[in-house]
């Protein structure tokens, strides 16, 4: 929860955090070590320097970390994970749905675990997936179509085989995809950032809501086109969102046409912890202001209740997270025992 | 001009399609070797991820440019610490396409992907001309009936303003929208001159260009920085280059 200074209550949910485990140990080849020092640079490179930590504690840290760092120090109230498995860097997976659940089944009232699936997994995929809805009861996939796997770079939201999966969680109630579509994994494939497969499916799984992470990063002038096509398309911010304080200049610009484009209920607040701490991501988003000349050149303001939807509403609505019964319910919450 | 100079010259003009900077001023180029006619010129992304296809076409834009000089016999170039650093310097050096290096892969039509970004980066140059013209005060009538003739006489003796133009000028004629001095200044991509009623809704789509662009270089430039311990955060980071040149 954050405290305005007029006293203001906002509840807080982080739409974007991984607990992972890149050590030495789960390195599959140099690809995972080069993996985690990318996101290692990305750290590093946005951060207030109180904030970058040292490569070890990065490369695995422990789930009195994350706690502490979400929902003691952090402001955060709720925190979804977005798995993200990259097999063929990592022995054990990158960041697995199994190792979230495991802080899932500590802090219920806490966190969200998404799923994951991965067209080229086949037949034994969709098994997979019911699997999922079962044991972690998952409303929301996340999906990274850059993932390397064997000799595939990559593959398309709008593959036959990914229609399957896409019709499949239609029926088993997954209403939430989070597709990856942003900066770090090779895209080998000329059209790994491309967001034109987001917009076909979008108009054909019109019941689905398809969540773009880190706002189609770099590629923001199309993703802002699909957007405004498709209501049921939303946009993610993690990785923009630092720039509040590396480039709070391009922030305004970047948000600005988000909420031209968008409109402020289908965007949503992300840290992708840890790699940025969402304590000093929340701070510096309440303290902004659009400069005057962005606020009068696209008519589009960023006001307090627009940060509040931004930093909860929008996506407690997509979770069918009650915020004032949710409120109720973590008063009483002892988080570190 | 020593080789060495001559060599630095051409490398100016290869930019990284994505962020339409040049390569030497994004601090990418890492090591440039001059033995008799032959050169070797070493780069480096800010990840180990950065895209495959766009790497390899400033490696072969690399190779091109160099081997314009007339004292050039061979030109090889070396991509390093990337996961495809192999792939692409062997086939780069070799004068394979991108689908001979990659066979194995998807791939795709490279020349294509070059266009898009040509018209990207035209786009984000023509954003900056106009922004700056209406930043002088001048209407969007005017800035819409304006000839590339005008444009040139208008920003006669404007320092900054005659950079942006020659700038965009010259994407303008890689892009063959060039005809002659009385076409209108402003148009899109297939030539037609942005009209009155559409100014606005134009400015807006070509900032959105310009800033994913930007935001991308600010990005890429602070990762190099990051990984390679750099210290400069400025835009030149011309110094970290070690130019051993004979």
């Amino acid at each position: 929860m954050y405290i305005t200074k007029d006293g203001e209550e906002i509840f807080v949910i982080d739409g974007h955090v991984h607990y992972w485990d890149a050590s030495p140990e789960n390195q599959l080849n140099v690809h995972g070590e080069e993996f985690i020092n990318c996101f290692h640079d990305y750290q590093k490179n946005l951060s207030p320097k109180e904030y970058i930590w040292p490569r070890e504690k990065f490369l695995k840290y422990d789930k009195e970390t994350i706690v502490e760092d979400l929902f003691v120090s952090g402001y955060v109230d709720m925190a979804i994970f977005q798995p993200t498995y990259l097999t063929d860097f990592y022995k054990n997976g990158f960041n697995t749905v199994e190792r979230d659940a495991e802080l899932v089944r500590e802090y219920p009232n806490r966190f969200i675990v998404n799923g994951a699936f991965d067209p080229r997994d086949g037949e034994r995929g969709l098994e997979n997936l019911e699997y999922q809805v079962e044991t972690y009861g998952i409303k929301g996939v996340k999906l990274y179509t850059a993932e390397w796997r064997g000799d595939s770079k990559g593959y398309k939201l709008t593959d036959p085989m990914c229609y399957r999966y896409l019709e499949k969680c239609r029926e088993l109630g997954i209403k939430n995809i989070h597709v990856h579509k942003g900066p770090t994994i090779t895209p080998l494939n000329k059209d790994a950032f491309d967001v034109g497969d987001v917009d076909e499916v979008a108009s054909v799984f019109k019941d689905l809501n398809f969540i773009v992470e880190h706002v189609g990063l770099p590629r923001l002038e199309d993703f802002c086109w699909i957007a405004t096509q498709e209501s049921n398309v939303y946009g993610g911010l993690a990785v923009a969102l630092p720039f509040v304080h590396a480039r709070p200049r391009y922030f305004a610009e970047i948000i600005s046409e988000l909420l031209f484009w968008l409109d402020e209920n289908r965007i949503f607040f992300g840290s992708d912890y840890a790699i940025w701490h969402p304590k000093w991501l929340i701070e510096k988003f309440i303290e902004f202001e659009l400069p005057e000349d962005i606020k009068q050149e696209t008519g589009v303001d960023l006001t307090m209740d627009v940060k509040k939807k931004i930093l909860g509403e929008n996506i407690a609505r997509l979770y069918d997270i009650d915020i004032e019964a949710q409120k109720e319910k973590l008063r009483n919450d002892v988080l570190i025992s | 001009m020593l080789p060495i100079q001559e060599v630095m010259e051409k490398l100016n003009g290869v930019m990284d399609p994505e962020l339409d900077q040049s390569l030497v001023e994004l601090g990418f180029i890492d090591d440039v070797k001059i033995e008799g006619p032959e050169v070797n010129v070493r780069f480096r992304l800010p990840t180990y991820w950065c895209s495959p296809n766009f790497a390899y076409l400033m490696a072969s834009d690399i190779r091109e440019k160099v081997s314009e000089l007339d004292w050039v016999n061979n030109v090889t170039v070396e991509l390093k610490d990337h996961s495809f650093s192999r792939e692409i310097s062997q086939g780069v050096s070799n004068q394979e396409t991108f689908q001979e290096a990659f066979s194995k892969l998807s791939g795709g039509d490279l020349e294509q992907l070059r266009r898009t970004f040509k018209i990207k980066a035209f786009y984000s140059r023509q954003e900056k001309v106009i922004r700056h013209l209406l930043s002088k005060g001048m209407t969007e009538q005017r800035l819409v009936s304006l000839t590339v003739a005008e444009l040139e006489e208008i920003l006669t003796g404007d320092m900054k303003g005659a950079m942006l133009k020659d700038r965009y000028l010259l994407i303008l004629t890689e892009l063959g929208l060039y005809k002659d001095k009385r076409q209108p200044a402003f148009i899109d991509e297939d030539g037609k001159a942005v009209e009155i009623g559409a100014f606005r809704d134009h400015l807006l789509k070509i900032r959105r260009t310009r800033l994913s662009m930007e935001f991308n270089a600010f990005y890429c430039r602070n990762l190099l920085l990051t990984r390679y311990n750099l210290q400069d955060a400025g835009s030149d980071q011309n110094e970290s280059l070690e130019v051993k040149g004979v």
